[in-house]
């Protein structure tokens, strides 16, 4: 309890079991076809990124992600400022976002078909869709906490409305903000794959099922390797854009 | 606690209704794509007494209660075991870092390999994905106990099951229901999605085939059905979350105070 313990813990453990998974593979105690050992799929993950063949798969997908997250966090934000900040707006779009936010973000993806076909941006709007709300609401929430008392100081100070939002504001709501943004980082990349699923010819998760359809299963678990990988990365970027962004914001609650 | 009827926005969504039902009607082409709500809520009323609804509806709500039940008992358990020991916790640390960050669709093509196209898979890839955040909410909920509390505990000489039970659990439950409520949402994704994959029933099914064979109001009167699902889900969790943490609402309110 007292004592860290150490790391090498779950390091001995992810080695103990890999090497049952690739006992386990070149034995066929699971299923020679559908259970491969590591040492195939991570051959199968080295030819794929140096063949460069899932590269392309990844931009698109990454491309795809990117911009649906873009335009949520600027619809998300803007609008949540709006509704935090004025009250009339918050108690006009109440009822139409809680309804909308009811609906599971897959079930959006045949209405986009029905606009957008099958394209880029028919999974641009579904990623958009699905990230809009956690963003919105966490933004909402964020300024409608901002303590009326920096408010006050501001307008006694004669701030006007645009300074007021963009200089007390946006600053105080901004961890509410970034756990949104957070949230809905995950959210991305889930509905990313899913659209690529459900209807599309390129991208990461259309890599992966179709892996598995044509039966070419050690480059299926390479395909979600990649995915892993890049969820990682992502997670990361965002950790360390977050304490950039945030250190201001952590200092303060460590000295208080 | 909710006694505000939110007039302007039911103002609002009602305004909405009848300027798409106006639009809808005035551009001749326009009506196949969107149709106007009039007709999507006469679909509804058809295909809920057609019985097709209610046949998918309760496809997708068995696979989602057995599922969520799953991931909170597996998630529950192992948040709170390897909540309790660090030592525990240290074995499996790198395997969860591995593995949380990938989006859980991507366990779809696995689990059909394994265990088929049936309820199965899509029972385990729904559970796979609820157990994230119930597990991680758990073991920081665990981690969180005031050591004060297990500390009287023993002094009273309560034995490690009864503490466990009377002390830990109730103590990490907040954070407990957090984690449930966030899978909640997370379900019902992860149900429709791999209906949409590969099923011949369930909402997520029906959704897509209704697209398909471009029966496009029913399509939109299937997916209010399910947005009213997911509303009620939700309201559902918020009735029994008041019930069963009332007592923690008290405690902290009277802090406050």
């Amino acid at each position: 309890m007292n004592a860290r313990p150490s790391r090498w813990n779950g390091v001995a453990l992810l080695v103990a079991l890999t090497l049952l998974w690739e006992a386990a593979g070149r034995a066929g105690w699971v299923h020679r076809l559908f259970f491969p050992p590591v040492s195939r799929i991570l051959q199968s993950f080295v030819t794929l990124v140096a063949s460069g063949e899932v590269l392309p798969h990844v931009g698109v997908s990454l491309w795809r992600a990117g911009l649906g997250y873009l335009l949520a966090a600027l619809a998300g934000i803007g609008l949540g400022i709006a509704m935090g900040y004025w009250r009339q707006a918050y108690e006009a779009a109440e009822v139409v976002i809680e309804l909308g936010r009811a609906l599971p973000p897959p079930a959006i993806i045949p209405v986009a078909i029905v606009f957008l076909g099958i394209g880029d941006m028919m999974k641009v709007f579904v990623i958009f869709f699905a990230c809009a709300f956690p963003i919105l609401v966490n933004t909402t929430d964020g300024v409608r906490a901002v303590d009326p008392v920096l408010l006050r100081t501001a307008r006694t100070f004669g701030l006007g409305e645009a300074a007021i939002i963009r200089k007390v504001m946006v600053p105080a709501a901004a961890p509410y903000i970034m756990t949104g943004l957070r949230v809905a980082l995950a959210i991305a990349l889930i509905l990313t794959v899913i659209s690529e699923m459900v209807g599309a010819t390129s991208g990461i998760g259309y890599f992966i099922l179709d892996s598995q359809r044509s039966f070419r299963i050690p480059q299926m678990y390479a395909g979600m390797l990649v995915l892993a990988l890049l969820g990682y990365l992502l997670n990361r970027a965002f950790l360390l854009a977050d304490t950039r962004l945030l250190a201001w914001y952590r200092r303060g609650a460590e000295s208080a | 606690m909710r006694a505000r009827i939110p007039w302007l926005g039911l103002a609002v969504l009602f305004a909405a209704f009848l300027a798409w039902e106006a639009v809808s009607r005035g551009f001749a082409g326009l009506g196949d794509y969107v149709p106007p709500p009039s007709r999507m809520l006469g679909m509804l009323g058809q295909i809920l007494v057609s019985g097709e609804l209610l046949f998918h509806a309760q496809a997708t709500l068995a696979r989602f209660a057995g599922a969520y039940a799953l991931a909170a008992v597996v998630a529950v358990s192992a948040g709170v075991a390897f909540g309790s020991s660090r030592v525990l916790y240290s074995f499996v640390e790198p395997l969860v870092e591995l593995l949380r960050p990938m989006p859980s669709p991507a366990t779809i093509p696995i689990a059909i390999l394994f265990l088929g196209i049936g309820n199965e898979m899509k029972i385990a890839v729904t559970a796979y994905a609820c157990t994230w955040p119930i597990l991680l909410n758990t073991l920081d909920g665990v981690r969180g106990v005031d050591r004060v509390l297990r500390q009287t505990a023993a002094t009273f000489g309560v034995g490690p099951w009864r503490t466990l039970f009377q002390v830990v659990i109730p103590a990490a439950s907040p954070q407990i229901v957090t984690g449930l409520r966030v899978s909640l949402a997370i379900a019902l994704i992860l149900v429709t999605t791999s209906e949409m994959v590969v099923a011949d029933d369930g909402l997520g099914f029906f959704i897509l085939d209704l697209q398909r064979s471009f029966r496009i109001p029913e399509m939109y009167a299937a997916i209010l059905a399910l947005a009213v699902l997911g509303y009620l889900l939700n309201q559902a969790f918020l009735t029994i979350d008041g019930w069963v943490m009332a007592w923690h609402r008290l405690g902290t309110r009277k802090e406050v105070v």
